[in-house]
């Protein structure tokens, strides 16, 4: 063979796997969407985080008045969500649990909760049956959920974050129609508080009902949703959400909650417990740019917070507390403050609030990367608080994410009184 | 006599291309590339100026003109995510926040050259009008204007064979005839049942310089669904759709 046959030869031979390396690029492969009956999936998440403390925050004392561990505080937390489920016929077994182990000052911890776990039947595609623990994530609003009346609170700070459930029965019916009503459902629940069942939820031995109904009218998403009883106050409240254009939406949520009881506590240590109808809601707005920015911003009437007035006899009482325990070891009104530390140092305590975020998709053409800051203001008293982030998702199933936090405010304000003034995160999470 | 019969013969060539109904070739093309309602599986690959590929793998179905859902099964951080259009009215739903959210055709749900739009693709026939039809070879090219404002793209030229009646190639444009991408139709696949259509997608933009995004296409069947299918409430429960 001669050294130009030899040339062709190896010139074709080359164009062949060229070609053929092309089609198997543009192959599937049918085990990628052979459906299995059963799936096992999750995430594994390693997330080191520094806290700046601020030594002179009422929430700082509060928690650490008897033990100083330094001007930084870091921990590291090891994550894992796990999920798996079967199906065969129209029943399916769903199972997601948590697990998280944690090293930080108070040493190692870990904990394992089973989020959810629910066998559902579904005997058509206008109707499901769910038995077990499940969550309804109720409400329209990114940050907050004032119609959420049976699900756990959302972190406005995380909430995409998955939450655990209640155990619960539930039931999907979907009906669609042409003209302006295109689609009708109404989801019931039933909601046992009995013993350990559902403790957390409210008051024991009741049997909960809730409701809600959902219309797409006239293009607009419509919830109409209740609750009763007897573990928690009576409540209903609406919900709904539009596209004014292409690339404006508008959401908003009411909810009102007969003889809401709010205990508060006085300067001098003093409990008392009042009644009364809460109204709670919420006004937002999602907005996208040409080049990509998404605004969300909202506004939130919490009906059951406390006044800024009420917020600030807390704290006095934890300053007056601090310096009764350092002079006479006396920890009697602390420990009275800390009972309600859940109530007054929850998620957004007071009453009104706005959120923005805004977050840009691929700046500088860097695909999968994704800058976004994010603020939550208390309206009531100009603290807030502000966190810039960075996310890169390039890497199949891998996302990584660096969060930093301050919390700004005066004495006696929300964010002024958080127990750190800086956070810093890294998160990474893998996909399986 | 000459004159008579050079006459007839300009109207003999000129009545074909006269002749050609856009709107009804445009449909024709719609139904040429999938069944009124479907099912099919989709692989969208982006890949990147380094060469570095990112794969996406849907479930799709749809019925009639208004109705798509989309589910993601792979990979492991994008499954069960599903979008729905219903109308002009479009969501996503994430498992892990637990309820949909709006979106927008102009949104992309995973990155790269498609957009939700794209992903969520409605009848040619049944958001644009066809403002002309030429020759072109082998080839007819259509001139198709947005019938509302929410439709992505304001423009498009669409070249289709004229024998297959299967689109070659399109170029998305904004009101301002600007080119905002260019989608590539290729290997023409027999998916059974009558159907035979181009398999992959190649599509490029000058917005995304030296950026393509590939779909595949497999699995296309006819099937009928019922409308409850395609709402909100549903959306959690796609992946029951898949046999």
């Amino acid at each position: 063979m001669g050294k130009l046959q030899i040339f062709v030869a190896v010139l074709v031979a080359l164009l062949i796997s060229s070609v053929s390396s092309a089609q198997e690029e543009y192959k599937f492969d049918i085990s990628e969407i052979e459906k299995k009956p059963y799936h096992i999936g999750g995430y594994v998440e390693f997330r080191p985080a520094i806290f700046w403390m601020d030594k002179d925050a009422a929430l700082y004392k509060l928690r650490f008045f008897n033990q100083d561990e330094g001007n930084t505080i870091e921990e590291y937390n090891g994550d894992i969500q796990l999920e798996g489920s079967y199906e065969k016929g129209i029943a399916r077994v769903f199972v997601l649990v948590n697990g998280d182990l944690t090293y930080s000052y108070q040493g190692w911890s870990d904990s394992l909760d089973l989020y959810e776990g629910t066998l559902s039947l579904k005997p058509s595609n206008s109707l499901a049956i769910d038995l077990g623990k499940e969550t309804q994530k109720w409400g329209k609003g990114y940050a907050w959920n004032p119609v959420a009346f049976v699900d756990r609170p959302k972190d406005p700070e995380e909430p995409d974050l998955a939450r655990e459930g209640f155990w619960m029965a539930s039931a999907d019916y979907i009906k669609s129609f042409s003209g302006p009503l295109k689609t009708f459902s109404f989801t019931p629940v039933l909601l046992p508080v009995y013993g350990q069942v559902n403790d957390e939820f409210g008051k024991s031995d009741k049997l909960n009902v809730a409701g809600k109904f959902y219309l797409l009218l006239y293009d607009t998403d419509i919830d109409l949703m209740f609750l009763t009883g007897g573990s928690r106050t009576p409540r209903f409240g609406f919900d709904f959400s539009r596209n004014i254009s292409t690339n404006l939406e508008v959401h908003g949520e009411f909810a009102y909650i007969n003889n809401f009881k709010q205990k508060t506590i006085d300067e001098r240590g003093k409990v008392s417990e009042s009644k009364f109808d809460a109204k709670s809601y919420l006004l937002g707005m999602r907005y996208l740019t040409e080049i990509d920015t998404t605004f969300i911003l909202e506004y939130y009437h919490n009906g059951t917070g406390y006044t800024q007035d009420e917020i600030g006899s807390f704290f006095s009482l934890i300053d007056k507390s601090y310096k009764t325990y350092l002079s006479s070891r006396n920890r009697d009104s602390l420990t009275k403050a800390q009972s309600l530390a859940g109530n007054y140092g929850g998620v957004n305590p007071m009453n009104d609030y706005l959120y923005l975020r805004v977050t840009q998709k691929d700046p500088f053409n860097i695909l999968y990367f994704t800058p976004a800051l994010t603020s939550i203001i208390n309206l009531d008293d100009g603290s807030f608080s502000l966190s810039p982030e960075l996310t890169y998702a390039g890497i199949t199933n891998l996302e990584l994410r660096l969060k930093a936090s301050a919390n700004v405010g005066q004495n006696e304000s929300e964010y002024g009184e958080k127990p750190s003034d800086y956070r810093l995160e890294l998160r990474a999470r893998y996909y399986f | 006599m000459k004159k008579i019969l050079m006459c007839l013969f300009v109207l003999i060539i000129a009545v074909p291309a006269y002749a050609i109904d856009g709107t009804q070739l445009l449909k024709q093309i719609d139904r040429n590339l999938n069944p009124e309602s479907y099912e099919m599986y989709r692989k969208i690959i982006n890949i990147e100026p380094n060469g570095r590929k990112m794969e996406y793998t849907l479930f799709s179905v749809k019925k009639g003109v208004d109705k798509v859902a989309a589910l993601f099964i792979a990979p492991a951080s994008e499954k069960g995510r599903s979008t729905l259009r219903l109308g002009e009215n479009m969501w996503l739903y994430i498992p892990n926040v637990g309820k949909p959210v709006r979106i927008t055709s102009l949104q992309s749900v995973i990155g790269g050259v498609f957009n939700n739009a794209d992903i969520l693709s409605l009848d040619y026939a049944a958001e644009y009008d066809v403002e002309k039809v030429e020759e072109a070879g082998n080839e007819y090219l259509l001139y198709l204007k947005a019938k509302t404002k929410t439709v992505p793209y304001d423009r498009i030229k669409l070249w289709a064979d004229k024998n297959k009646k299967l689109p070659s190639k399109i170029e998305c444009l904004t009101e301002a005839l600007m080119l905002i991408k260019t989608l590539y139709f290729k290997e023409v696949k027999d998916f059974g049942a009558g159907i035979i259509r181009p398999s992959v997608l190649e599509t490029d933009s000058p917005l995304y310089k030296d950026y393509k995004s590939i779909m595949i296409f497999a699995n296309i069947k006819q099937r009928d669904f019922k409308d409850e299918v395609f709402t909100l409430t549903f959306m959690p429960k796609i992946e029951s759709l898949r046999k």
